[in-house]
């Protein structure tokens, strides 16, 4: 009775709920990897959306979407659309049980790391023709590509830069943001010295979700993660390596530490103990609920500094249709009208997420504010980890290498060589 | 007296250690975000907020949520004590054909880890056309081996001569079931009673996955959903939401606790 692609499904939903999800999730896929071809042919038909639509969305976006939603079924009488948050925890076990036994809703908000297994799984419907690709910001719009095939577009962005407390800034005597790497260095060591921190920045020296923080520099030095067609790692790079010796020489010069509490981050900067560090957008709202109204105007934020090119990392979400849906086409419709440049201004005030619509950030609410243009501007040039199936995994194994570069001495080399013999093991699983 | 300070004082350091942690959430509680990841951290409260209540029960359905989770835990925790001490009974006191089978086969799937059956248990439950529902959240549970192997075990030491008497006085078996071996397991049915209630009560993952709109989640995923973002935690939303949910823990704790002890007393011939 049970066919083969149930068991299949059974064995891989399990197997990501389990520990074992490490060994399994990597030898079940291959027949049913959705066949090639760039883009699907079916396209989204003429008229409003009808009938009823269940959509699931993780966190704030999941308790915010609702009141999206009734514009869009005042644009669209005939539907009604139901929205179920999710908590962030273990949202991808929820969705790879659903996968499995086949209760996904019609559309969904999905995180742009899952979108390869998801794919591979067999679970997204191809995004159709009539979509305007080109006014995606083009590192986000990579994330919803599988094996040259694209699923959902980008929803919402976020981009990794450099914050700094200008007033300590000023004491160090740094008039303008540095731009290329000895300009940072330079930067760091003057915090240090003259404006009496305790460390010039904050890095991460390893753990979970470090690689976003070295891959910045990495890319900047012209380093790429993955082959052109996404088949094989390419950690062991001259370009990686110097990426990584850069990223090393902070904690070597004892301008970024390894001996601070984590979580800290905020507090630190607020403090002035660690007056710089690289992260996304949301830090300057976190740190504006620590330090209060003073700290504010004290808050600056410029590009990753240059080496070959100024490239960050992109991350976010997109929105899925899933191929299960008996409502496809309306589905379809609801993801045009969230990527539509006025529905994204109206999501950016609802909710703050950046627009993945470039023309959106002209939106005076946008362009107007004293942080989030820079934003903008490093998201044209930045990029997202590629889109495979094993993707979190080999992260982990990176993230692992990193601490050891970090905090025990291990060589650049030695990092990249170490990283590039797990990743081979592991495989991209596409 | 003069040799036992270092026994209150052993006491004292446990105490502090096990209460410390509840007393740092409660007041936490009432603290601001700032506060709250401020270095060096804050004792007292400087400024004690009721927002985070406020925020909390504000926060769309709070009532619904505890309701959820109160109606699946009370009728977990009834089924595990009726089911359980029933099919214990028979399996320590009645004799039948394969009794032992029958144990040996419970205690099996005792050590199969949760995890493994989890998917195959959602299909099943999605196939009844049980996802989304109240009998969906419950019936899974119903009954626990765990359950079985404590009142079998509790059961099995129980004079037979109890039930010898209730045979001679003219007694049902079920009478005999009821009326005299139950009340006689109230230690084992309080410890059985509060496991289950805690288990199902603070249950997460089942619930999320097999709540299909938000009027169906319980409490704990509730929780996960309004405090903890992508990439930042609303840390007093959590803690209030903590506090919120531990006290019908603790008030079931207190009910239960006294029989515990209770129970040992009073049982049967010797």
């Amino acid at each position: 009775m049970i066919t083969h692609s149930i068991r299949r499904r059974l064995v891989i939903g399990s197997a990501a709920i389990t520990a074992t999800a490490l060994a399994l999730a990597g030898c079940g896929r291959s027949e049913e990897t959705p066949s090639g071809g760039s883009q699907a042919t079916t396209t989204v038909s003429e008229g409003p959306a009808t009938g009823n639509l269940t959509v699931w969305a993780m966190g704030t976006e999941g308790e915010n979407l609702p009141k999206l939603m009734q514009q869009f079924q005042q644009a669209n009488p005939g539907v009604k659309v139901s929205v179920t948050p999710i908590p962030w925890d273990s949202a991808h076990n929820k969705f790879t049980t659903a996968i499995t036994a086949q209760t996904l809703p019609d559309a969904a908000m999905v995180g742009t790391t899952w979108m390869g297994e998801f794919a591979d799984l067999g679970a997204l419907d191809p995004t159709p023709q009539g979509f305007d690709n080109e006014s995606f910001y083009p590192g986000a719009l990579d994330t919803t590509k599988v094996g040259g095939t694209q699923y959902g577009v980008p929803w919402y962005v976020e981009t990794r830069l450099v914050y700094y407390r200008k007033d300590l800034a000023t004491k160090a005597g740094i008039t303008e943001p540095p731009t290329d790497w000895d300009g940072l260095k330079a930067m760091a060591k003057a915090m240090k010295e003259k404006a009496g921190a305790k460390y010039g920045i904050n890095l991460q020296p390893g753990g979970s979700g470090s690689w976003q923080t070295v891959m910045p520099f990495a890319w900047s030095a012209g380093a790429n993660l993955t082959n052109e067609d996404q088949k094989e790692f390419t950690f062991d790079t001259p370009e990686m390596v110097e990426g990584l010796r850069y990223y090393q020489s902070f904690f070597t010069e004892k301008l970024a530490g390894t001996d601070l509490p984590p979580n800290q981050t905020e507090a630190q900067f607020v403090n002035g103990q660690v007056p710089m560090f690289i992260s996304g957008p949301w830090m300057a709202g976190s740190v504006a609920k620590l330090g209060g109204d003073a700290i504010k105007p004290n808050i600056g934020v410029f590009e990753i500094p240059k080496n070959k090119t100024s490239t960050s990392f992109v991350g976010g979400s997109n929105f899925v249709v899933f191929k299960t849906s008996k409502n496809k086409d309306s589905a379809w419709k609801l993801v045009k009208f969230l990527s539509d440049p006025k529905t994204q201004a109206a999501w950016f005030k609802m909710s703050s997420d950046l627009p993945a619509v470039k023309s959106t950030w002209e939106d005076p609410s946008i362009a107007s504010d004293p942080l989030l243009p820079v934003f903008g501007k490093q998201l044209e040039s930045a990029k997202a980890p590629p889109a495979v199936v094993n993707w979190e995994q080999v992260a982990n194994a990176f993230d692992t290498e990193i601490e050891k570069m970090a905090k025990a001495g291990q060589s650049a080399e030695d990092t990249a060589k170490a990283t590039q013999t797990q990743a081979t093991s592991i495989g991209t699983g596409s | 007296m003069r040799r036992t300070w270092w026994i209150y004082l052993i006491g004292v350091l446990g105490l502090v250690a096990v209460a410390a942690p509840f007393a740092w959430m409660v007041l936490g509680s009432f603290k601001t975000q700032g506060e709250l990841l401020r270095v060096p951290p804050t004792w007292w409260p400087e400024q004690p907020t009721g927002q985070n209540y406020a925020d909390l029960f504000s926060k769309a359905n709070f009532p619904r949520y505890f309701l959820n989770s109160t109606l699946v835990a009370l009728a977990v925790t009834a089924g595990n004590l009726t089911f359980c001490s029933m099919i214990g009974y028979a399996l320590a006191k009645l004799r039948f054909k394969g009794r032992n089978a029958l144990f040996v086969l419970v205690m099996a799937t005792l050590m199969i880890p949760g995890m493994v059956t989890f998917v195959p248990l959602f299909v099943l439950v999605t196939n009844a056309g049980m996802a989304n529902s109240y009998p969906g959240l419950i019936l899974p549970f119903l009954v626990s081996p765990f359950g079985v192997f404590l009142m079998r075990q509790f059961f099995s030491g129980l004079p037979d001569d109890l039930m010898d008497a209730g045979r001679v006085d003219g007694s049902s078996e079920l009478g005999i079931f009821a009326r005299i071996m139950l009340p006689l397991t109230r230690p084992a049915l309080a410890t059985l009673g509060i496991l289950t209630f805690l288990g199902s009560w603070n249950n997460f993952l089942w619930p999320l996955v097999i709540a299909q709109t938000e009027n169906m989640y319980t409490l704990p995923v509730a929780l996960a959903l309004y405090s903890k973002g992508q990439n930042a935690q609303n840390f007093g939303l959590l803690m209030a939401g903590a506090v919120v949910v531990v006290v019908p823990v603790l008030v079931m704790f207190l009910v239960f606790q006294r029989h515990v002890t209770k129970g040992i007393a009073i049982t049967g011939i010797k």
